[in-house]
């Protein structure tokens, strides 16, 4: 078996190199991964069926990564893990994200590997 | 009946407006057609280049089709590849600037620096800084005086992107160069990924005779807690000429002050000093979060002004998240005053929605 397990993730970038490049390597490890291109789908896909984890970037049309945790968090849904991924590298922006309650937050531009092994970590704290 | 004159006036003008949206179509219409055709001349390579910048490619495969693509798809896998580029890092960062170094597009963009276009060395500037080209430092250094902002600011990030700090003299003189200097905010970025190096760099930048140098060099030891450039903020704080780098070197105190600091803050948020300089100091001696700033904080609740008030009560709950009771005891009698409005009452409601309350 993989090390994923295909556990489903959704994943939600309006970036397409980012949104495939994470896509692939977290399937390449055995993730089923649902990818959207913004935050109200992200938002929608996750009421319709709720995966074990969640990757976000915070900076997208219409709906941010903010808004949809936000939404996650206030939904009364189990704690889904939700990762961050964002260019934004100040100290207030990652402060903003974890107080919202993320989980993790990764740094764009990111090491593929490095991000699955938080998404592995991640799963792995909460199975 | 109207003069001949107004009805040519108006087909014309009719004429003109069906022209205009007649372009604007074409325009589109190239440009998806354009976009149409990068998708399809890169969809073989778009596995390949997938598997590389995930760190996939562990026998190489993947790079060796995308280092023999030719022709135009060429092109687009090469552009594609330096897309990617600035999306990752490590192994997949490494090797996609093997293959962009393999197929010349390194030493490519070392000659277009100098091209006549000034979108190609804007774009030149940014491949070299992608591709970690240290040998390419003096040429940037170059270009940071180019007569196109855009390519000054590419030169600048590029810089940073490269890390090398003996570029950080030159680009802090950049900054202020009248008539030719680069964006603040990409300097100061550029600056701090250079790391502690551009240390002796910033002392000098506070020295310089360029407010805007000396803004610059104020903001990146604050962010990047450069704590040897203590005694310069607070000269710079008390005397400089310049009010923007006064509220900057306050700011900086903010996140990289010693003990000292918080009398030297607290001195600058007195009546008579500048409005806006007050304000700065009471946040910055929030920031700061020395409990011995918690008396004068307290005081400057009741100020005329409520925007400091408010700062003030911001402060004085980051400093001391307990004081959230005894603010909210005083919110509860603080008059409402149209002009003033409840500057503790927003100060309190503000950390609540930061979550920073904790009663």
């Amino acid at each position: 078996m993989t090390l994923g397990g295909g556990a489903r993730v959704l994943l939600a970038d309006d970036d397409e190199d980012i949104r495939d490049l994470v896509a692939f390597k977290l399937g390449q490890a055995g993730y089923a991964v649902q990818a959207v291109d913004d935050g109200m789908s992200a938002w929608e896909a996750f009421q319709a069926d709720l995966p074990r984890m969640v990757v976000l970037d915070v900076m997208m049309p219409g709906l941010s990564g903010i808004d949809v945790l936000r939404k996650i968090r206030g939904s009364g849904a189990p704690e889904v893990p939700v990762l961050l991924l964002s260019s934004r590298s100040q100290d207030a922006d990652i402060d903003l994200g974890f107080a919202i309650g993320a989980t993790d937050y990764v740094i764009k531009p990111f090491s593929p590997r490095e991000l699955l092994h938080r998404v592995n970590g991640l799963l792995a704290r909460t199975r | 009946m109207r003069p001949q004159s107004l009805d040519i006036a108006i087909a014309t003008t009719g004429w003109l407006c069906l022209g205009m949206m007649l372009l604007i179509v074409l325009l589109r219409v190239r440009r998806l057609l354009r976009a149409r055709r990068q998708v399809a001349l890169m969809a073989p390579y778009r596995r390949d280049l997938l598997v590389v910048g995930a760190g996939e490619d562990h026998d190489g495969a993947g790079a060796r089709r995308l280092a023999r693509t030719h022709g135009p798809a060429a092109g687009e896998v090469m552009g594609s590849a330096v897309e990617m580029l600035g999306k990752v890092r490590g192994t997949p960062a490494d090797e996609l600037i093997h293959l962009l170094t393999i197929r010349g597009e390194v030493s490519e963009a070392a000659r277009r620096l100098s091209s006549l276009l000034a979108v190609r060395r804007a774009r030149a500037a940014h491949v070299l800084g992608l591709c970690q080209q240290d040998p390419a430092v003096p040429q940037l250094i170059h270009a940071l005086g180019d007569s196109t902002v855009e390519v000054r600011a590419a030169a600048a990030h590029a810089l940073g992107l490269i890390g090398n700090p003996v570029a950080a003299p030159p680009l802090l003189r950049a900054v202020g160069a009248t008539d030719a200097g680069i964006p603040a905010c990409v300097a100061a970025e550029a600056l701090l990924a250079m790391g502690t190096g551009v240390a002796g760099a910033l002392l000098d930048g506070l020295a310089d005779p360029q407010p805007r140098t000396r803004d610059v060099a104020a903001h990146v030891s604050g962010v990047g807690a450069f704590t040897r450039c203590r005694p310069q903020l607070r000269a710079l704080l008390r005397d400089d000429a310049d009010l923007t780098v006064r509220q900057t070197c306050a700011a900086a105190l903010g996140a990289v002050g010693g003990a000292e600091d918080a009398e030297v803050l607290g001195r600058h948020t007195r009546q008579g000093v500048p409005l806006s300089l007050r304000r700065v100091c009471v946040a910055a001696l929030g920031d700061l979060g020395d409990p011995e700033a918690l008396p004068a904080l307290a005081m400057l609740l009741h100020d005329p002004d409520p925007w400091l008030a408010e700062l003030a009560a911001a402060a004085l709950l980051q400093i001391d998240p307990g004081a959230g009771s005894t603010l909210s005891d005083m919110a509860g009698t603080e008059a409402t005053d149209p002009r003033r409005g409840r500057p503790v009452a927003s100060a309190l409601l503000v950390a609540g929605l930061r979550g920073a309350v904790t009663e």
